[in-house]
């Protein structure tokens, strides 16, 4: 997810975006290190796996979701992928929903 | 030679599946560490917890399980596609060490690995182990095999020992390929199609690694969609069309349409049936995709500026062209993956904080949100 961060410097001052980061891991410790490494600047929250999963429909990680200002998911990348997850892409999915476009 | 690989496909079903049922304590560990050996990771674990039962075997097994699982624990990452340390088993680990050093104190081998273990707990982060050696090293003489220079019974003698030293389907996967390129058609199709019980074996034994379930399917899904591939690309070789198209169609349906050697195989055969428009389709379907060796990316990329040439329609040169119909596959690709969530309201997940308080999405209504799913692991 170190690309999340280089996204993140365009839109940090931006009141009208969030990230938001969900951890599925069971071991803390390992988690706990992985964030220390990473010192991502925005909210890192925690879920059960299964529990998402079902709730998000993904089985492969990482997988991102853009939701638009009125609660709806509007794109997916389920897994990595090399395009989806590029830093252009990431920011033109926000840029996208940002100007109230769909798809 | 005919005989031989015969031999071989039916030895590797009985390493498979073979392990007779036995009830001494000392045959349980031997039938554990052959398990463990070839990675058969749940009947090892079966074996050995029956084999700490008797006071003879006990060290040994515990000393074996404890190994097992700080592998588990710790080393697992990255030594088999798709696999994942599996946290739960780090305290099993020391556990089982620690049981064998009791049962036998004077355990040298017992106390060094529940030492290792321990640093293992305490220490910030493990390296991933890589394959094993004698693993790798079989898998290139496999794959130099490809070559003629390589007498046909060495090939066999590598493809058997790989089978022998892990239980997974690789070898015969990739023999398969082998042997096609040697001209052996039936007997790759023979080792292709026995790859499928083994694939199927290998994940179970193995589910847990995969973390995710969603995975361990994936990986069953990609062998079998691998071996109807291989035997249809066989069959193709053999002119069989028929029989081709039927498995390689098999395989485009389990591969979901996007793996670069299958849909290649798929043109191939539709180009020797003079099915122009499907060779053309299945060849801009496989060069959109970003993989697939060199060779025959530019065998593909030659064919299809044949059929452009031979075409009706030429308003553009034929580069301008590739490059616009791959770029709409590109797009079509990626708007298919964006599918099942989209355009529902994003449900009530039970979130919670680093330090355990619940976390509501409700409060960022009105911002985009790009909402990231990840593990460390």
């Amino acid at each position: 997810m170190p690309h999340l961060k280089t996204v993140y410097t365009k839109f940090q001052n931006d009141p009208n975006v969030a990230f938001l980061l969900v951890s599925i891991d069971d071991d803390s410790k390992r988690l706990e290190r992985y964030l220390d490494q990473m010192k991502f600047p925005f909210t890192v929250l925690r879920a059960s796996s299964a529990e998402m999963q079902r709730a998000m429909g993904f089985n492969d990680l990482p997988s991102t979701f853009y939701v638009d200002r009125k609660g709806i998911v509007r794109y997916q990348i389920l897994g990595f992928e090399a395009h989806g997850d590029s830093d252009a892409r990431v920011a033109w999915y926000i840029d996208q929903l940002k100007h109230g476009k769909t798809h | 030679m005919k005989k031989t690989l015969l031999v071989l496909a039916a030895a590797a079903v009985a390493s498979a599946i073979g392990f007779a049922q036995s009830s001494s304590a000392r045959q349980q560990l031997a039938r554990g560490r052959e398990a463990w050996d070839q990675r058969l990771t749940k009947t090892a674990i079966e074996a050995l917890q029956e084999a700490t039962r008797d006071p003879a075997t006990a060290a040994e097994a515990h000393e074996l399980l404890g190994l097992i699982y700080a592998f588990k624990g710790w080393q697992q990452d990255n030594v088999l596609p798709g696999f994942h340390d599996e946290p739960a088993y780090r305290e099993k680990a020391i556990a089982e060490l620690k049981a064998a050093v009791e049962a036998d104190p004077k355990r040298f081998t017992a106390r060094q690995a529940l030492q290792i273990a321990e640093a293992y707990a305490a220490a910030d982060e493990i390296e991933p182990l890589p394959p094993r050696p004698m693993i790798t090293q079989l898998d290139a003489r496999i794959e130099k095999g490809r070559s003629r220079d390589m007498p046909i019974g060495d090939l066999i003698e590598a493809l058997e020992a790989r089978m022998k030293a892990q239980a997974d389907a690789a070898p015969y996967f990739a023999g398969a390929q082998v042997l096609i390129d040697r001209g052996e058609y039936d007997n790759a199709i023979k080792l292709a199609e026995h790859g499928v019980p083994v694939a199927e074996r290998f994940i179970e034994e193995n589910l847990s690694a995969y973390q995710m379930e969603g995975k361990a399917q994936g990986a069953l899904m990609r062998s079998r969609a691998q071996a109807a591939d291989i035997v249809g690309w066989a069959l193709f070789m053999k002119k069989d069309y028929a029989g081709a198209a039927t498995k390689l169609e098999e395989g485009e349906r389990l591969y979901r349409g996007d793996d670069f050697n299958n849909q290649f195989h798929l043109a191939e055969l539709a180009r020797a049936q003079k099915q122009s428009d499907r060779a053309r389709e299945h060849y801009l379907n496989a060069l959109s995709l970003t993989a697939g060796p060199p060779p025959a990316r530019e065998r593909a990329t030659q064919a299809l500026a044949d059929l452009y040439a031979a075409g009706q329609k030429k308003k553009k040169p034929f580069k301008e062209w590739l490059a616009a119909q791959l770029a709409a596959r590109q797009n079509e690709r990626q708007k298919a993956n964006l599918k099942s969530r989209l355009d529902t309201p994003l449900p009530k997940l039970n979130l919670t904080t680093l330090d355990g308080k619940p976390y509501d999405t409700s409060s960022l209504q009105g911002r985009v949100l790009l909402l990231n799913f990840f593990a460390s692991w």
